[in-house]
């Protein structure tokens, strides 16, 4: 209990060989990804088990078809949770994307969907601004904008949006149409496009140092040169377009903009970024460990769905993974 | 600026003293005059405005009021509680799938147990929080999709029920509607009063400031830091426990459809409208009770004026941003200073 | 109660290191009823570890601790004011967002337990009813004492406690410690002020590197023989001496690659500097050296563009700084290597990103990463040889190792000025010789380099200039080659200095 002892400096173990006990704490400690690889295929086998049908192209793509719109989404809240931030708007800035975008969708699908991440950066950067500038606390800012997007477009709903919610044919396309004899979905296209782009952002370029650095230790980055509120502002706004990817992706899939879109995906978002190791603290977490955690929320989905398990216990499950798997992590680092 | 802190002992005001009551109150005095001013302003709007207007106004705030309160206890121990609107939803439930059919001294029984039971539950969720070092927000995530699955499990369909004591207790009628809001205002101001002044007065209650103002102080002025967040997060499961109940008078029946999640989002809107700050320490259950009624307040005020409920919704939304960008600012500048 | 004969409080080999840190080896102290006891020693030499054992605010690794002939185990800072031992620590313990009755209430008094006490240090008309954030420092130190009192102990530990105070105010606490005295009962005394050591003091503890090197009776010494007895005999000689290699590197830069590179003009900040000027040359290494909380700190945040200046202006060739922010300064070449590896580490990142972060503040570096990053960082790595077999969090790696990244983040990028706090503050002496080294090497390559230092000793090793800085200004200045310990301590306490 003593909170003294964290000021304690680190302690010291190099100078000695590691133990296997350490060094086995290490690898999973930096490698959260072996434990997750390990669930996944347990899941996969456990479902495959309960059902043989399961195992094939056509059973995955179930799986699939919930995974993406998470991972989607979890990139944005891996993003922010690295600067030690949220976003809990996030759901909401994709359903009002899908609205314009539906509204737009007359003019074409480039239109349509060009205004439809534009409106998820804006968003974003209005959050930006708020936490990077403003110094509100991400929890408060985010759900604020969630409350305001809510308002608006509830009300527009049933005035400017009123009858102009269908998707374009494109974006449905991208939604829920598949090839390979209807075995790929387009939308895990989209997800491997996404996937890309946060996977290089965060480990191959200058802004993705940047982003740990803040998260890991704010003072330290603002001694060695880096501006908070410049990176934050560009981190809420990528969320925001992110939110506005997944807001098409579901609109697509329904075929139409809907108020109840997306906003059930919020809590498995950030379930998904928690399960794959990144600490809301900041400073420490990979997509890739985000993406395991979003397709371990599928299979999790179609496991349940074929036990004939309802709404009920899969909330327990879902708690019970974020909370166990996040006091693992903590043991980990604390072992290592 | 910002929060009131629990009350001092009264003394003569001199013209520094006066100007510092209104600096550490001022916010708790601005946010009831805005309460009464709202209220005043609504009752010229509608056409009547009397003891059912009025008691509609505090029966359904009494939740809010009693989920607000929970969140300040546990953010100003230093803590965040994202659980409390699963907790209301499982609350709710049990108390209804127990209290069905039962006569009123029972479901009295029953409520003092499922409220303790509440209070062991999320203590024990801020147990968890003290020893496995994980951030209070994943946690509590986490016990918030628990709770909620509860809930479901507790009772799979909108059902159950109260007894009509019990729904008197809360709501001044055995119908949930009426036009008595006394019975109701003595449940809210009991227990927030009895809170306020342990909070305030004692010992164990000015822990929960210190440990949230500063931890390593807290400990130097002999404060068990782990045991005091544990007890904050129990007394916040207390007071979800009064919500829940509430509800369900209301309702007359128990839904654990309802989204948790929305209700844990509106306690902690009302908190900072409270003036709560979230670094912890600072902070009243006073001022966190108006907070709550206005925020409850805003829809039937916007659609007495005409004003659809969203648009109520965008105006709420931007209020919040705008009182926390000031209180922000304010706050960074008091820290600079200092 | 006690035998003249049996000492109140004493202990017996008491050791404590944090992690690789040793930060006491092994301390016997025995303080007797009715006297007043000073702790001495140099920053880091162990005496507030010490003290927060003595109050159960750490557990020791190994020792006893006897109250009264009993020995007693004690949990938490609650059961050592049980136990009769009443603790004023160095930083307030006092709850900020509260109001000083609510701060009595926590710890169980009433306000009127310590109105009495407060009268004598003339705070009778303190509100009570402020917060603890608004009420000035000096005031707090004060309440902090009354509430220690107020608990009525045995034992009175104050630790630095006239820091804060004027004066008069410390002449009011030395009064209240007497009376503490005169009902046999008895005080643990820190303070960097020997002056008033030896006013009110009957004996002295002195700590080095964590041991008790001497136990004197403080009647008819003066003040050099105390710093003689807390530099150590030895160390007194030796370090007028100095050895041949200990002498600064050497000019090897002509004059005209000499120029100011860094001016700071009559700084002054929220009166914890007051008029700092200073000049510091291309090739140069100025040591500045200070006791604790004597505006060292605030100096370097300054200089680093940390915060800004109340007046006073710094300037970089020539140039005035004009917009205050790290990044401003370290655009201009004016680097920082914080005191605390807390404050310049990312410890759950590797060693390349630790190293390389500053490479990136500019917006136009986001978009990808630095063709040559890797050469930069394994240039970096190799010049300080940097230990990597831990290199995926730095926080694994051992406290020197730590202190080379937070150099080494500098080498990566470009800098002109090196302003280093304390950079070799509790790591071992290997590495401290590779900075020293690292430093010197620097400075011939042309870089100027501003270096704090808390240990006297390595002045005249790496420093070419030293200034000593007292309440908030520079009260001395000389060539580091003739600096000895003395000359430093003595004017580190604010001393006449004696003729050199």
């Amino acid at each position: 209990m003593n909170e003294i002892s964290s000021t304690a400096p680190p302690e010291e173990a190099t100078d000695e060989p590691l133990s296997i006990k350490l060094s086995i704490a290490r690898q999973l400690s930096d490698r959260p990804q072996i434990v997750l690889i390990a669930v996944l295929v347990a899941l996969i086998v456990v479902t495959a088990i309960i059902e043989p049908n399961y195992l094939s192209l056509a059973g995955l793509r179930n799986s699939a078809f919930f995974a993406v719109p998470i991972g989607v989404l979890a990139a944005g809240q891996t993003i922010l949770m690295l600067t030690a931030g949220i976003d809990l708007s996030i759901a909401m800035i994709a359903t009002a994307s899908a609205y314009i975008a539906a509204n737009q969708s007359p003019n074409g699908a480039a239109i349509a969907i060009i205004l439809g991440l534009l409106f998820g950066i804006v968003a974003g950067t209005a959050n930006g601004i708020g936490v990077g500038i403003f110094r509100v606390n991400p929890l408060i800012m985010t759900l604020a904008t969630s409350g305001i997007l809510l308002g608006l477009f509830t009300g527009w709903a049933t005035t400017i949006f009123a009858g102009s919610t269908r998707m374009h044919d494109f974006i449905i396309t991208l939604g829920r149409g598949t090839f390979l004899d209807g075995n790929v979905p387009w939308s895990v296209v989209v997800w491997i496009g996404v996937s890309i782009f946060v996977l290089l952002l965060l480990r191959r370029t200058g802004y993705g140092r940047n982003l740990y650095a803040l998260g890991d230790n704010p003072i330290a980055a603002r001694l060695s040169g880096t501006r908070a509120w410049q990176v934050l502002v560009v981190a809420y706004a990528i969320s925001g377009l992110l939110g506005a990817v997944a807001g098409l992706l579901m609109g697509g899939r329904i075929g139409a903009a809907d108020l109840q879109l997306a906003g059930f995906l919020l809590l498995p978002s950030v379930a998904a970024a928690v399960i794959g190791g990144t600490s809301i603290f900041g400073g420490v977490g990979t997509y890739t460990g985000t993406i395991l955690g979003a397709l371990i929320l599928g299979v999790l989905q179609s496991l349940l769905t074929f036990l004939g398990a309802g709404q009920a216990v899969q909330q327990v499950l879902y708690g019970t993974i974020v909370v166990g798997l996040s006091w693992m992590y903590s043991r980990l680092a604390a072992a290592s | 600026m910002t929060a009131a802190n629990p009350t001092v002992e009264a003394r003569p005001l001199s013209g520094r003293s006066w100007r510092r009551w209104t600096q550490r109150h001022g916010w708790t005095v601005g946010i009831w005059i805005l309460l009464v001013v709202l209220v005043v302003w609504y009752s010229t709007l509608i056409p009547r405005f009397g003891g059912f207007q009025f008691s509609t106004i505090i029966n359904g705030g009494t939740a809010w009021i009693f989920l607000a309160a929970a969140q300040a206890v546990v953010v100003i121990a230093g803590g965040l509680d994202l659980g409390v609107g699963g907790l209301l939803v499982l609350t709710s439930a049990t108390a209804a799938q127990f209290m069905d059919g039962q006569p009123f001294a029972i479901s009295i029984v029953l409520a003092v147990v499922i409220l303790i039971g509440a209070a062991i539950l999320n203590g024990f969720v801020g147990w968890i929080v003290t020893v496995s070092r994980v951030p209070d927000i994943v946690v509590t995530l986490g016990s918030l999709f628990i709770y909620q699955g509860l809930a479901l499990m507790m009772l799979p369909k909108v059902g159950g029920g109260s007894s009509d004591g019990f729904r008197w207790l809360f709501t001044g009628s055995a119908t949930g509607i009426g036009t008595n809001p006394w019975p109701a205002i003595v449940m809210i101001t009991v227990p927030i009063a009895v809170a306020a002044r342990w909070m305030g007065r004692t010992p164990s209650g000015l822990s929960l400031y210190a440990v949230g103002s500063d931890e390593t102080a807290a400990f130097l002025s002999g404060v068990n830091a782990a045991r005091v967040k544990i007890v904050s997060y129990a007394v916040g499961g207390a007071f979800v426990a009064m919500a829940g109940f509430s509800t369900l008078a209301i309702a007359g029946v128990g839904n654990a459809t309802t989204e948790g999640s929305s209700l844990t989002l509106n306690s902690v809107a009302a908190i900072v409208l409270g003036g709560v700050l979230f670094t912890g320490g600072v902070g009243s259950l006073i001022a966190v009770v108006p907070a709550a009624l206005i925020l409850f307040f805003f829809n039937p005020i916007l659609s007495a004026l005409g004003v659809n409920p969203n648009q109520a919704q965008v105006i709420q939304g931007i209020l919040i941003v705008f009182v926390m960008m000031v209180a922000s600012l304010i706050e960074w500048r008091r820290r600079r200073r200092s | 109660m006690t035998t003249s004969q049996q000492p109140l409080l004493s202990t017996a080999g008491i050791a404590k290191s944090y992690g690789p840190v040793i930060a006491l080896t092994s301390v016997d102290l025995s303080v007797a009823p009715g006297e007043i006891h000073a702790l001495l020693g140099a920053n880091g030499a162990g005496k507030s570890t010490l003290v927060k054992i003595l109050a159960s605010v750490f557990d020791a690794d190994v020792g006893s601790v006897t109250i009264n002939g009993a020995a007693v185990n004690l949990k938490g800072p609650g059961e050592a004011t049980e136990a009769g031992i009443a603790t004023v620590f160095q930083d307030p313990a006092l709850i900020p967002d509260l109001s000083l009755d609510q701060n009595l209430t926590i710890s169980g008094l009433r306000h009127s337990d310590v109105v009495p006490w407060l009268e004598r240090m003339q705070l009778a008309d303190l509100d009570f009813g402020l917060l603890v954030r608004d009420i000035p420092l000096a005031s707090l130190r004060l309440v902090d004492l009354a509430r220690a009192l107020a608990h009525d102990p045995q034992l009175l530990m104050l630790d630095e406690i006239t820091a804060a105070l004027t004066p008069e105010q410390a002449d009011r606490v030395f009064d209240v410690m007497r009376e503490w005295k005169s009902m046999n009962r008895s005080v643990l005394f820190i303070s960097h002020r020997l002056g008033e050591v030896l006013r009110i003091c009957d004996v002295a503890t002195i700590l080095r590197n964590g041991r008790d090197v001497a136990h004197l009776d403080l009647s008819g010494i003066d003040e050099a023989e105390l710093v003689t007895a807390m530099l150590g005999e030895e160390l007194a000689r030796g370090s007028k001496a100095g050895s041949p290699d200990a002498a600064p590197s050497r000019q090897t830069l002509s004059d005209k690659d000499r120029g100011v590179v860094l001016a700071a003009k009559d700084l002054h900040f929220r009166g914890r500097i007051n008029g700092v000027s200073f000049e510091l040359r291309r090739g140069e290494i100025l040591g500045v050296t200070a006791l604790e909380g004597q505006g060292q700190n605030e100096l370097f945040a300054l200089l680093s563009g940390d915060h800004r200046p109340t007046s006073g202006e710094i300037e970089i060739n020539g140039e005035r700084l004009s917009a205050y922010s790290p990044y401003k300064a370290i655009r201009k070449g004016l680097v920082l290597v914080p005191g605390s590896r807390h404050d310049a580490l990312l410890p759950q990142r590797s060693i390349r990103e630790n190293l390389a972060t500053p490479l990136y503040n500019r917006i136009g570096r986001w978009f990808s990463l630095v063709a040559d990053e890797s050469e930069r960082v394994d240039g970096a790595v190799a010049r300080l040889n940097i230990d990597t077999r831990a290199a995926s969090q730095v926080r694994r790696l051992s406290g020197g190792n730590q202190q080379k990244v937070t150099i080494g983040r500098w080498l990566v990028s470009d800098f002109e000025v090196l302003l280093c706090f304390d950079p070799t503050r509790g790591i071992d002496i290997q590495t401290k010789a590779q900075i020293y080294e690292l430093l010197k090497e620097l400075a011939r390559d042309g870089a100027a380099v501003l270096m704090y230092s808390s240990e006297l000793r390595e002045i005249p090793l790496v420093c070419d200039r030293v200034l000593v800085m007292y309440d908030g200004s520079i009260v001395h200045e000389q060539s580091a080659a003739t600096a000895t310990e003395e000359i430093l301590l003595t004017a580190a306490h604010g001393l006449e200095s004696a003729p050199a």
